[in-house]
C-alpha cells in the first residue's frame, strides 16, 4: 500500500501551488484523479482522454504497453495531463511521495503552458471533455445501430485514422469550407483592381490547396451517410485538437521541467525527498544518445533563456513560440554544441545509419534546420487536395520536400483514401527525382 | 488549490477494445497460416519445433518519410564524440521498396505480430477452419474391429464360463434373507446349500471397436523428371496430410516408399534428398505398397493412407499394373490419392513424344477415380491448400 496519505498530498498542493503563483504562473484548476497502475494503463492507451471512443487500436496500445510494462521494457509516465479546463491529471496510487511532488509541480507547469501559449487559444479547453463525450458515444451509437454495427464502423474509423494527421499544421485557423470560400474570392476580385486575378478559375474546387483531407472528404463526398460524415469529423476534431500539442512538444515538455525544478527547490522537502527528487529529475532530462529527448532539449533551452534574459523572458516565450521558432530562436551554436546534435540517416547501399553533421562552426545550422525539419508534425508528409475534377476524381499531391515517401504504407493509405472517398483518386509524388503516380 | 479524486475503479475500460483486437490478430493469423503453409521453412520439421509465424494485417497505415539518406534524423550525443561520416548502430537491411520483392519480415520498422508455435498447434489452427464435425462423418470411417468383450454376468451360459464369486454372493443374499424372514435359523447348524437359482456366468458378447491407429504410406517418383521444385511441392503437401492425419488419429505410422523403376522403402530425409536416376514404373511403388500393408499393417486393424506423387511420366507398358495396382489399394485404403505435379501438358504435347494413341497417368487414374481414390494437381504451392481442402474438406 501507498506509503502517503491524502492530507499529505493536500498539505504539499497547497505549497506547490502557492509558489507557482509566486512565479507569475497561471494555470487552469487541477483535477488530478488517483488511480491504479493498470487504470493508468487505459488512460495512456486513450490519449489520457476520460471520453475517448473506442477503437481496437486502442486496445492494441493497451496491450502493447502492458506487454513493455510486464517486461520492464518501459515504466509507466509519471505525470498525464489534458488540455482541458480544468485540467485532468492521473496520480498512480503505487508512487511515492516525492514523485507525486514532482508530477503535481510538473503539471502545474503544463497546464500554465495550455492556459497560457497561443498554440492553444482555440482548442475549447472549457468544452474538450464533454465533446469527446459526445463523440465517445455517438460512436457507440453507431456500433450499437443494427443497420450500421461494429464492422462497418471500425472500417470507416480505420480508413481516417491512416490520414488523421493530414489536417492544416496552424493551430487556431478557423476552416471556410467551400462557399465561404468562394464568397470570400468573389469579394476579392471584386474589390481588385490589380489585375492579379486574371485567369482566376472561380469555380475550381478547391479554390486553395486544401490540407485537410479528412474535413475535404467529409464536405465533398455526396455519398457518404450521415453517420459516415460524422465519424469523419469526430476523427479530424480530434486531430485538431491535438496539432498544438505537437506543436509544441518540446516547448511544453521543457517549460514543465523547468517550473518542476524551481517548485521543488523552493519548497523545502526532507532531505530523503530530496535525494529521490534528484534521481527522478535526472531520469526525465537526461539526453538519448543518438535521438532527441523533448524533456531534454526544451530544459535545456528554457535554462538557456533564464540564464542570459531572466525568468519574466522564459515567460514571454512560453506565450508566443511554438518548437520550430522556439529552436529557430534559441538553440544557437553554443547550444548546439554543448548537446553534441547531429544527423544521420540511413545509407541504403551500406545499410548503416551514417552521420552526416555534427554541430561545428559551420555545420551547426544546418543540424538546426534539420532538426526543425524532424520534429512534431514536420516528420510527416504534407499531403494537400489539388483539385476535385468535374467528373469526381480527386486529384491528391504530396508536397516534396526533398524526402521520399515510403511507397509500400503510402499504397495502403491511398487504398484507405479510396475506400473514403468512394470515387477514383489519383495521388501523385516524387520518389528519386520521378513523378510517381498511385 | 486542486481538487484531488479517489475515484473507484469502473470496469476496465480497454477490455473491449482489446478483445476486439485479439479477434482481429486471430483472424490475421489464420490468413498469415495459409501463407506459412506454402512456405519452405516449416516443412520436414518435427511437430515440436516452434515456429514464428509473421502477422500482418493489423498494422496501422499513416504516410511516412522512407529511410533513405535524404530522411534526416537528428540526435544528440552529450559527452560523446561523433564524426561526420560515421557508421552509428547496427547494419540494417533497407526497406524494400515496391517491385523489388515483398516477402514480408524484410522491413525493419515494420510493425509485425510474430506468433510463436509449434507446427502441431499449427496444424490445429489450420484444421479447425475446416469443417472438421462433416468431415469426420464424410472421409473419417475408421476401420472396425470386433473383439469379444466381457459384458457382465447372466443366469444361464455354459459351464467353463461359471462366475463363483458372483454365485456365491447370490447364496449369501439369498441366506441373508431367509434368516430376516425366518425361515432359516443359523444357529441350527442345518447347511444353507446352494440353489440352482443363485448361478452366475460370466456373459461375452462381441463388440466393434474402432481403430484409431492409421498408416500413411507416402509414395513419390523420384526419377529424373522429379525436379527439386517439384519434389518441394510434394514434400509440402505431405507435410500437411502427415499433420492433418496425425491430428485425427491416436498413432500414426509414416511409411517412405521411393520409386524409379523399382521401390524401396526409405526413411524421410533419404525420400526428399534422394539422387534421381533412372525411369518410371509407377506400378513398382504402388506393388511395394501393397507389400509393406500385407507385412505389417492389416487393413482390418489400420486405417491406411496412401499418397502418390509423381509429375504423370511413366513407362507406357506399365500403366496396365499401375491401373491395377491402384484399384486394389483402393479398396483397402481409406483414401488412395494420386496427385500429379506441374502442368497438364495440352495433347498435342505430349503426342509429339508418345504417339497420339498415348494418354498419361492423369488421364488413366481418372478411370480409377471413386469415393476413395482422389485425383490432385498442384502447379504451384499456392495449390497446395486447395488441393488439400479438395481432398478432405469434402468441397474445394
Amino acid at each position: 500500500m501507498a506509503d502517503w496519505s491524502m492530507e499529505e498530498l493536500l498539505e504539499w498542493d497547497k505549497k506547490i501551488c502557492s509558489l507557482g503563483e509566486g512565479l507569475k504562473l497561471d494555470w487552469y484548476p487541477i483535477e488530478y484523479e488517483i488511480c491504479d497502475y493498470k487504470e493508468m494503463m487505459g488512460h495512456m492507451a486513450y490519449t489520457g482522454l476520460p471520453t475517448h471512443y473506442r477503437h481496437w487500436s486502442y486496445g492494441k496500445s493497451f496491450d502493447r504497453i502492458q506487454t513493455e510494462y510486464n517486461l520492464g521494457m518501459s515504466g509507466l509516465p509519471y505525470e498525464m495531463i489534458i488540455n482541458s479546463n480544468p485540467s485532468i491529471s492521473y496520480l498512480m496510487t503505487e508512487n511515492p511521495m516525492p514523485t507525486h511532488i514532482l508530477t503535481m509541480a510538473h503539471c502545474v507547469g503544463h497546464s500554465d503552458f495550455f492556459k497560457n501559449n497561443r498554440m492553444f487559444a482555440e482548442t475549447g479547453a472549457d468544452t474538450v471533455i464533454d465533446r469527446f463525450k459526445s463523440a465517445g458515444k455517438r460512436v457507440k451509437k453507431y456500433m450499437e445501430d443494427p443497420n450500421i454495427g461494429i464492422d462497418k464502423v471500425e472500417n470507416i474509423l480505420d480508413s481516417c485514422h491512416t490520414i488523421k494527421y493530414q489536417v492544416p499544421r496552424t493551430p487556431g485557423l478557423k476552416r471556410r469550407n467551400h462557399k465561404q470560400l468562394k464568397k470570400y474570392y468573389k469579394d476579392l476580385i471584386k474589390k481588385d483592381d490589380s489585375g492579379r486575378f486574371n485567369g482566376f478559375n472561380i469555380n475550381k474546387i478547391p479554390l486553395e490547396p486544401d490540407t485537410n483531407l479528412l474535413a475535404f472528404i467529409s464536405e465533398h463526398n455526396r455519398y457518404l451517410e450521415e453517420w459516415e460524415r460524422d465519424l469523419i469529423n469526430i476523427v479530424e476534431q480530434e486531430s485538431l485538437y491535438f496539432i498544438p500539442q505537437a506543436c509544441t512538444k518540446i516547448m511544453n515538455e521543457g517549460w514543465a521541467c523547468m517550473i518542476h525544478e524551481k517548485i521543488v527547490n523552493s519548497l523545502g522537502i526532507p532531505d530523503n525527498y530530496f535525494l529521490s527528487f534528484i534521481r527522478l529529475h535526472n531520469q526525465v532530462v537526461r539526453p538519448h544518445l543518438g535521438r532527441i529527448n523533448p524533456y531534454h532539449l526544451g530544459f535545456k533551452i528554457f535554462k538557456y533563456i533564464e540564464e542570459k534574459q531572466g525568468f519574466d523572458e522564459c515567460l514571454r516565450v512560453r506565450e508566443t513560440h511554438n518548437d520550430e521558432t522556439f529552436i529557430k530562436t534559441y538553440l544557437n551554436e553554443e547550444l548546439c554544441k554543448e548537446l553534441n546534435l547531429f544527423t544521420y540517416s540511413f545509407n541504403n547501399r551500406e545499410g548503416y545509419n551514417k552521420v552526416i553533421d555534427v554541430s561545428g562552426k559551420e555545420s551547426w545550422q544546418r543540424v538546426r534546420d534539420d532538426l526543425i525539419k524532424s520534429i512534431g508534425l514536420n516528420s510527416i508528409p504534407v499531403v494537400i487536395v489539388k483539385e476535385l475534377k468535374k467528373d469526381g476524381t480527386l486529384i491528391l499531391q504530396h508536397e516534396h520536400d526533398g524526402r521520399d515517401l515510403e511507397l509500400s504504407e503510402a499504397n495502403k493509405v491511398f487504398e484507405h483514401i479510396n475506400r473514403l472517398w468512394q470515387g477514383d483518386v489519383r495521388f501523385t509524388t516524387i520518389i528519386e527525382d520521378e513523378t510517381w503516380e498511385f | 488549490m486542486s481538487v484531488f479524486k479517489e475515484h473507484k475503479t469502473i470496469a476496465d475500460r480497454a477490455s473491449s477494445d482489446r478483445s476486439r483486437h485479439r479477434h482481429k490478430i486471430e483472424k490475421a493469423i489464420k490468413e498469415s497460416i495459409k501463407d506459412v503453409v506454402a512456405e519452405e521453412s516449416i516443412i520436414g520439421q518435427s511437430g515440436k519445433k516452434k515456429i514464428r509465424i509473421p502477422v500482418k494485417g493489423i498494422k496501422e497505415h499513416r504516410f511516412v518519410y522512407g529511410m533513405n539518406e535524404k530522411n534526416k534524423q537528428v540526435g544528440s550525443a552529450q559527452g560523446k564524440e561523433v564524426k561526420e561520416g560515421q557508421r552509428i548502430g547496427h547494419r540494417r537491411r533497407a526497406r524494400a521498396q515496391e517491385g523489388e520483392g515483398n516477402k514480408p519480415g524484410n522491413k525493419p520498422g515494420e510493425e509485425m505480430y510474430e506468433i510463436e508455435m509449434s507446427l502441431e498447434e499449427l496444424a490445429g489452427y489450420l484444421f479447425s477452419d475446416l469443417n472438421l464435425p462433416e468431415l469426420e462423418k464424410k472421409n473419417f470411417k475408421f476401420t472396425t474391429q470386433e473383439k469379444m468383450k466381457r459384458k457382465g454376468k447372466r443366469p444361464y451360459g455354459i459351464r467353463p464360463r461359471l462366475s463363483k464369486k458372483e454365485t456365491i454372493k447370490q447364496k449369501i443374499r439369498r441366506k441373508k434373507a431367509a434368516i430376516k424372514a425366518g425361515s432359516y435359523d443359523p444357529e441350527s447348524g442345518e447347511r444353507f446349500s446352494f440353489h440352482e437359482s443363485d448361478l452366475r456366468y460370466k456373459h461375452i458378447a462381441p463388440v466393434t471397436k474402432e481403430n484409431t491407429a492409421a498408416v500413411v504410406f507416402f509414395v513419390m517418383d523420384v526419377s529424373g523428371s522429379m525436379t527439386k521444385s517439384k519434389k518441394f511441392l510434394a514434400r509440402s503437401f505431405f507435410f500437411l496430410l502427415y499433420q492433418f492425419l496425425n491430428h485425427k488419429y491416436s498413432s500414426i505410422d509414416v511409411v517412405f516408399v521411393s520409386h524409379t523403376a523399382d521401390a524401396h522403402e526409405v526413411n524421410e530425409e533419404e525420400f526428399f534428398t534422394q539422387v534421381p536416376n533412372g525411369g518410371t514404373m509407377v506400378s513398382t511403388g504402388l506393388n511395394k505398397v501393397e507389400e509393406i500393408i500385407d507385412k505389417r499393417y492389416h487393413p482390418n486393424n489400420w486405417n491406411i493412407y496412401t499418397f502418390y506423387c509423381g509429375d504423370g511420366d511413366n513407362w507406357s507398358i506399365d500403366n496396365k499394373d499401375t491401373l491395377a495396382a491402384f484399384r486394389r489399394l483402393k479398396e483397402i485404403n481409406q483414401t488412395m490419392c494420386y496427385t500429379e505435379i506441374g502442368k497438364l501438358y495440352s495433347y498435342k504435347e505430349y503426342s509429339l513424344f508418345a504417339g497420339s494413341q498415348e494418354k498419361r497417368l492423369w488421364d488413366w487414374t481418372k478411370l480409377v477415380e471413386g469415393k476413395n481414390f482422389k485425383r490432385v494437381r498442384l502447379e504451384e504451392s499456392k495449390d497446395i491448400w486447395p488441393a488439400f481442402k479438395k481432398l478432405f474438406g469434402g468441397k474445394s
